[in-house]
């Protein structure tokens, strides 16, 4: 073997080397620019009045905007809409993929949970929009009308198959002998169950649980076609509501709105980011 | 359920009413939230006047602006009280529908707004729109662009033309006007809420196409006037049916409105032949049901409703149209729609005497 | 409680899912009965007509189904040089250092973030670039929606890849290195090879991921309801036409609408279906 050759495999190794950092170093542009954009962009709108005011009517917005002076109001309809509706979604959504998850996690070689689990990787797949038509076929059209309600109901189905597969993944991992010493000790299933294993994969279940309220709290798709919006602060549930993403969306649309568009992104952008960093910290915390 | 949510929710709305000090000044009934859906070409002004509305009656009046289309499918199921269109209804989608009252709130115009680096005044006749927007003028120095406009500096560039992606009457106006003054249109597209347009780029309402002609050096494209003053977008003289060549102003708007009005007002002025008129004028229309009781709804909801068409006819709100950059309508308009309101029913019953 | 109640209440619960699964096919088959029934179903998936003349009503999903395999490719094909070498830094260069973790964390947050403000982002920075570098005349279009496609699902490959390339038997990867291979070699000729069919597989589920993705396609893609005919020119995919004209649709074009949606579900099914089941096996081997 000549030296030439071994210098070129050399060389090509280490350019292999080099170009892979490059390559995985700009992936981290995109977050930056987008995190940089917004915060510039949306840092001084954040007041009182943005987090306190509902979304000024297009007429304010256009008498503002020719005024050149700030936009009235801020995002407070939507930030309570999202509430409300991340608010029931998660008290359905939790106990049923919970119960699921177990099941699954009992029963890993029984058919029927096979299906199931192949079911909730079907759902956790299918797109965002889909899930809004459905519900709007299921709860908009019998009700009558966009109601807070429909969109809790598409926020619900987005975040079951998230709970049910970190569920079942943390129980699965969850040392045999824990469930043994349990049963032996002379509890049976469910007491084990509830005062062992679910107790030692409550930080595993919290995580999921952080995560899937953040992959939902972003949707849009689903609650255009079921919470429709509203620009006054509502708390009635049969009635349309906004949400934070609904918000931006609209803004997105009306050119006069438009300033506001990058305070509600970074409120967004910080609470989604937030929950995932939270969930991450839990997640290490956790495995120790 | 939903009834006790909805009893919950005129409760607030009651108690609010009464902290207000006593703003609700209608001793009749008690004050109704009524709800509408439909175009956003003249949104700015019903928010005006549904929040004057509210004080001076104290019913309040949700709209959401979710264009033409959708604000006629909520009608249809009857999930609101009232649906704000600019364009009126078929013959064929009346016949679909129970018996439903048009009534017309003011005049707008809907401009061609463009972004060209550098001009300030573009002349346009209705044909050459129609071939930009049918693609068959694909460059700003075509010559029959520069032939209208001597001595302005169009640029070398592709045109790109903005449209809307949803439903809308402000679409329906202006490829009605199309229609009118171009037949190769009238054959390969026709007039209506949604049309294929073969080129360009689509947004989403009136804003959202104000907000990508701002965003795109060389588009053209149509929205309500409002929007493009609001946004200080430069917007096209455009030639109407007598030669002239004429800028959206209240004063022009009304003038296309000189000519007679059918009964149920279900009429499109664009093009009109009058002279002054700028020439894609129109009428926006609110639709309610002849027959007020549908879907639960009360009596009160009924009266409220009619109260608040009644008000937007009045002098009061007409004289502000302009304010907000629309025109006030014609005296005929006026009496005609008082006039079918008087048909309006509950239970068979007329509620206006 | 005893057993087996507690045995009934944890599968009436997981029942859920299936409940929800079938009632998802059947409320969309229902719902699109009248398009297929009134256009045919082959014919409803190859017209291109989409136009709502009343009276001549036309609506066929082909332009979408282009749109939206359009951008999903061309995603994928964007994100294959970014996503690899992510994989392959947290995999493999430095698997389990501090770098590694940042840069995982990272791609977490990427993956986090709402695809309505990746639309914002694409919409008001990167269409400018476009439009001032010359690539499109318009900004919008087939090329700016995958451009952030592919950056929105570079989290989800990298770190599904990262996973299969470190399950790559270590004495595999020293036998060759006491052969003399360098690093590289052995990432060509060992770690591609034995890891290769579960790193596909995780482009495969990305594909799935682009396929049903809605704002951001929606405020990039132009939004006209033609077949694009270059990567420059706009389009809509079936998710977008969807979000765009949903809310006011009827009868017959609502029922053409829920088709899209439902030929929308049953592709991603597919896809997701076929990359479960390859990642499956690649995890046996």
């Amino acid at each position: 073997m000549d030296r030439s050759k071994i210098k070129r495999r050399l060389a090509k190794d280490k350019l292999m080397l080099w170009g892979i950092c490059l390559l995985a170093a700009l992936t981290a542009v995109p977050l930056l620019a987008i995190l940089g954009e917004v915060l510039l962009r949306g840092y001084h709108q954040l007041s009182w009045a943005f987090f306190t005011e509902p979304t000024p009517t297009a007429y304010k917005a256009m008498k503002a905007f020719e005024a050149g002076e700030p936009i009235p109001g801020g995002i407070a309809n939507g930030i309570v809409g999202t509430m409300i509706m991340l608010g029931m979604a998660v008290i359905v959504a939790v106990p049923l993929g919970v119960l699921c998850g177990a099941c699954l996690a009992e029963n890993s070689k029984n058919r029927f949970a096979l299906f199931v689990s192949y079911l909730t990787d079907l759902l956790q797949g299918t797109p965002s929009v889909i899930i809004g038509i459905i519900t709007y076929i299921w709860v908009v059209v019998p009700m009558k009308g966009y109601s807070a309600i429909a969109g809790s109901v598409a926020l619900c189905i987005m975040m079951v198959p998230l709970i049910v597969r970190s569920t079942e993944e943390t129980l699965k991992i969850l040392p045999a002998s824990l469930k043994e010493v349990g049963l032996a000790l002379g509890g049976n299933k469910a007491r084990v169950m509830m005062r062992v294993q679910l107790p030692a994969a409550f930080g595993g279940i919290f995580t999921g649980i952080l995560l899937a309220v953040s992959r939902v709290i972003g949707e849009t798709a689903p609650l255009m076609f079921t919470a429709l919006g509203c620009s006054l602060i509502r708390f009635s549930v049969d009635k349309p509501i906004s949400a934070v993403p609904l918000l931006i969306w609209e803004f997105f649309n009306d050119p006069n709105l438009q300033e506001l568009i990058w305070g509600a992104s970074l409120f967004l952008l910080l609470f989604v980011l937030a929950l995932n960093l939270t969930a991450k910290y839990l997640a290490k915390k956790w495995n120790q | 359920m939903k009834q006790i949510f909805s009893s919950i929710m005129t409760l607030a709305v009651a108690i609010a009413m009464a902290s207000c000090g006593g703003n609700a000044k209608n001793g009749a009934r008690e004050a109704q939230e009524l709800s509408g859906a439909g175009a956003t070409f003249p949104l700015p002004f019903y928010n005006v006047v549904f929040e004057n509305f509210a004080q001076v009656n104290g019913d309040i009046v949700a709209y959401g602006g979710v264009g033409s289309g959708g604000g006629v499918r909520n009608l249809r199921d009857k999930v609101v009280d009232f649906a704000g269109s600019d364009a009126f209804l078929t013959d064929k989608e009346m016949a679909e529908m129970e018996p439903v009252v048009h009534v017309p709130t003011c005049m707008g115009a809907v401009v061609v707004a463009y972004n060209l680096d550098g001009v300030k005044e573009l002349k346009l006749t209705g044909e050459v729109v129609a071939d930009i927007f049918a693609g068959k003028i694909r460059m700003w120095n075509d010559e029959r662009l520069t032939a209208l406009n001597p001595g302005v500096a169009l640029p070398a560039e592709a045109i790109i033309p903005v449209f809307r992606s949803d439903g809308s009457g402000t679409t329906f106006i202006f490829t009605d006007y199309l229609a009118k003054v171009s037949p190769m249109w009238k054959e390969k597209f026709g007039a209506g809420k949604s049309v294929n347009f073969p080129s360009g780029q689509a947004a989403k309402g009136n804003p959202g196409v104000a907000g990508v002609i701002s965003q795109t050096k060389n588009s053209i494209g149509y929205v309500g006037s409002e929007y493009a003053f609001a946004q200080k977008i430069p917007y096209a003289i455009i030639q109407n049916a007598i030669g002239e060549f004429v800028l959206p102003t209240a004063e022009s708007i009304s003038a296309a409105a000189a000519g007679t009005i059918p009964a149920d007002t279900r009429t499109s002025i664009t093009n009109a032949d009058a002279a002054g008129a700028y020439p894609i004028s129109a009428f926006t229309w609110i639709i309610i049901y002849k027959e007020q009781n549908y879907s639960g709804r009360s009596k009160e909801q009924a009266e409220a409703t009619l109260d608040l068409l009644q008000y937007i006819l009045s002098d009061e709100v007409q004289n502000i149209t302009s304010e907000v950059h629309y025109a006030p309508l014609p005296a005929k308009a006026k009496e005609l729609s008082m006039e079918n309101l008087k048909a309006v029913t509950y239970d068979g019953v007329a509620i206006l005497q | 409680m005893n057993d087996k109640l507690y045995r009934i209440i944890l599968f009436v619960a997981a029942l859920i899912v299936p409940i929800v699964c079938g009632g998802v096919v059947y409320a969309l088959v229902t719902d699109a009965y009248d398009a297929f029934e009134h256009f045919g179903f082959l014919n409803f998936l190859t017209s291109s007509q989409w136009s709502y003349t009343a009276g001549n009503e036309q609506y066929g999903a082909l332009p979408f189904i282009t749109g939206t395999l359009m951008t999903a490719l061309l995603a994928l094909v964007f994100c294959i040089p970014f996503s690899l070498p992510v994989a392959l830094f947290v995999g493999e260069y430095f698997r389990g250092t501090k770098v590694a973790s940042v840069l995982s964390t990272v791609t977490d947050l990427l993956a986090g973030i709402p695809s309505i403000i990746y639309g914002l982002w694409g919409f008001f920075t990167l269409r400018p670039i476009l439009m001032a570098l010359d690539i499109s005349p318009q900004g919008s279009g087939v090329l700016t929606a995958s451009l952030v496609l592919a950056i929105m699902i570079i989290p989800y490959v990298a770190s599904l890849s990262a996973e299969f390339i470190k399950m790559v038997p270590n004495d595999l990867k020293e036998g060759a290195y006491s052969l003399g291979a360098t690093r590289a070699e052995v990432i060509r000729k060992i770690i591609f090879p034995v890891a290769g069919s579960g790193i596909f597989s995780s482009y495969v589920l990305a594909i799935g991921r682009a396929l049903g993705e809605t704002m951001t396609v929606t405020m990039l893609i132009g939004n006209t309801n033609n077949i694009p005919d270059s990567i420059q020119s706009t389009g809509n995919s079936m998710a977008s036409i969807i979000a765009n004209q949903f809310g006011e649709a009827d009868d017959l074009r609502l029922s053409s609408l829920i088709a899209i949606g439902l030929v929308l579900f049953l592709i991603t099914a597919l896809i997701n279906i076929i990359g479960k089941i390859m990642i499956k096996r690649a995890r046996i081997v």
